[in-house]
């Protein structure tokens, strides 16, 4: 070591370094646990529903005996209107449902199965599909569509056990065709078409179709389609955890569609992150300024070799150094503890996760957060130790 | 850049502002310090013999008047600047020495000269052993007498390049045999860069070579 640093780094405690580096560490610890337990728990609660947008909620009336028996579960007009002038609503638009009928047919080498089903369509600006996948020509017989992810659950789960018939992805899905018939309530006029599975919606628990092909299909099928009321609208709030919404859907006894225990589980984990975040965050503050207090001390000990030194000429940046050096071993030691800790935290709690079905995250940000905070404590402490040296320049008297 | 030369003008300590001061040949005056030149400053206790030095060197600004370098106003001279002047123009022996006590003596000439790489070694053990000091080398300076520590911040004070050299009460704890030993090193150093020697004294002056005399 040379003259410098022996001669600096005297009255250094070791006992408020480490004070440091612990607190340091736990504070670190903590933010990082916290982030990257975030990252890989949300896929749980979050799965990406990439085609509607989670400020879009879907509504529609409660199915209760009244409507079953007369009373319309469909929204009148008026009913819409009273909607679309609620303050929340940025817009809303109807569900436009298929005014006739919809056979569609799997085959797969000759084993298949056949099944009545429905199609809904809302505006195109509400689906977020590239235009390219989401569009359809008149003449043209392929349908994109969006089915519920339910329903593959339901065909996997359910059909395909029973049946013998093999479990199918997502991806596998969308490549067997599916042979589609609309025909009208006589069976007078049918159309074939082929399906094409554009995604799978955990929030729509419909089947898509784009806008024009269901008023297209409407116009050929079906005389009184434009007349039927829709029973179910989709709408653009202003923000999705707003009181307001709840407590107008419940008295007029509409009810939103799709998981909203998920968007709730998945407003508590942000909710619980953020707190540990910050108590962490606070943590990694309070060690800052104890770094900050011990080196500050240390200097204040040393204030007269600092004065000594500067009076033989040496260069403020190099009677800072030994400071700076020690700063920069401690945070840095500090992060490198918290993220071998956080590491060790996620090895406990990555199998139970996965088991839950979470698709873990990356561990890149934690290691940008981890250095950030770090060069953020870095800096403000080479800070503060340059502005001590200058301080030392004069000895005011 | 070198420094030719250090001019008073009109300076006075801040303390003195409101006091009657004798008349002086420093304070209040208008005065120039030569390169090449030996001065002697003289004066009692309480004169502000160390305030001018630490003037000159930059560590304290509580004067009144102007201090100039080559007549540039040293007011406006910014840390890095005296760092550099502090390395390459002006030495300067404080009072106090300021030695560090826990280092030898060996490792306290080392701590300037190897910032100035001026002398070498075999330079350095010469000093040392011309003013006695040699037995000492690797002593900590804190355990020596303080005639011992001043003959080492004499050698310190000389180990980097310098326009003037600023010693304050140098040889007050030596006795007149290393008063001239001392006096010879420093004087045959500055002759050889050419530098002028600000020596203050109490009674006890550096014995030099037909010295400029100013008193306080």
């Amino acid at each position: 070591m040379n003259i410098i640093s022996r001669l600096l780094k005297k009255n250094i405690s070791p006992a408020r370094i480490a004070g440091f580096i612990l607190s340091n560490f736990i504070g670190l610890a903590i933010v990082l646990g916290g982030l990257i337990f975030y990252l890989d728990a949300r896929s749980i609660w979050e799965s990406e529903d990439s085609f509607i947008r989670s400020d879009f909620l879907v509504i529609n009336k409660k199915v209760t005996s009244g409507n079953t028996f007369g009373a319309s579960s469909s929204f009148s007009p008026q009913e819409v209107k009273e909607v679309m002038d609620q303050p929340w609503v940025r817009k809303a638009a109807p569900f436009t449902a298929s005014a006739y009928r919809v056979r569609g047919a799997l085959n797969q080498n000759g084993r298949g199965m056949s099944t009545a089903m429905f199609f809904e369509s809302i505006p195109d600006e509400y689906v977020d599909v590239p235009k390219a996948q989401w569009s359809w020509q008149e003449g043209s017989d392929e349908v994109p569509l969006i089915i519920s992810k339910d329903y593959l659950t339901l065909y996997n789960f359910g059909f395909a056990t029973a049946a013998g018939l093999p479990k199918m992805s997502e991806g596998l899905m969308s490549g067997i065709p599916l042979d589609i018939t609309i025909y009208n309530e006589d069976n007078s006029k049918a159309i074939q078409l082929h399906g094409r599975v554009a995604g799978y919606s955990n929030r729509l628990n419909t089947i898509l179709v784009p806008q024009n092909f269901m008023d297209w299909s409407n116009g050929q099928l079906s005389a009184d389609a434009a007349t039927s009321d829709p029973s179910r609208l989709i709408i653009d709030v202003n923000s999705p955890g707003d009181v307001a919404i709840n407590e107008f859907l419940d008295s007029h006894d509409y009810e939103v569609a799709g998981d909203k225990t998920a968007a709730s589980a998945s407003f508590l984990l942000k909710l619980v992150v953020g707190i540990v975040l910050a108590i962490g965050a606070i943590i990694t503050l309070l060690s800052l300024f104890i770094l900050m207090l011990s080196v500050s001390l240390l200097m204040e000990k040393n204030r007269e070799k600092l004065h000594s030194l500067l009076m033989l000429g040496y260069p403020l940046k190099t009677v800072g150094a030994p400071y700076n050096k020690i700063v920069i071993a401690a945070s840095v030691g500090a992060c490198v503890l918290a993220l071998a800790g956080t590491l060790c935290l996620r090895s406990i709690y990555l199998e139970p996760l996965r088991g839950l079905g979470a698709e873990t995250g990356s561990f890149l940000p934690v290691v940008v957060v981890a250095l950030l905070l770090t060069a953020i404590i870095i800096v403000f402490n080479c800070v503060a130790v340059s502005r001590k040296v200058k301080g030392s320049w004069r000895i005011s008297k | 850049m070198r420094i030719d030369e250090i001019k008073l003008e009109h300076t006075l300590p801040r303390v003195f502002v409101s006091e009657k001061i004798p008349a002086s040949d420093v304070w209040q005056a208008s005065l120039t310090l030569r390169r090449g030149q030996h001065y002697l400053i003289e004066a009692a206790s309480g004169g502000g013999k160390s305030s001018l030095c630490a003037y000159i060197f930059g560590s304290r600004t509580d004067y009144e008047g102007k201090i100039l370098f080559n007549n540039e106003d040293i007011a406006s001279f910014g840390i890095d600047r005296w760092q550099v002047i502090r390395r390459s123009n002006i030495a300067y022996l404080p009072q106090e020495l300021s030695l560090f006590p826990e280092l030898t003596a060996w490792e306290n000439i080392q701590l300037k000269n190897r910032l100035t790489s001026h002398a070498t070694d075999e330079r350095i053990e010469e000093w040392m052993d011309r003013i006695g000091i040699s037995f000492r080398r690797d002593y900590p300076c804190g355990r020596m007498s303080i005639g011992q520590q001043q003959r080492v911040a004499i050698i310190r004070s000389i180990c980097q390049p310098f326009d003037f050299i600023l010693l304050d009460e140098p040889v007050s704890h030596l006795d007149e045999e290393n008063n001239r030993i001392a006096a010879s090193i420093i004087s045959e150093e500055a002759a050889r860069q050419g530098a002028a020697i600000v020596s203050t004294s109490v009674g006890n002056p550096l014995i030099l070579n037909s010295p400029i005399r100013l008193s306080l």
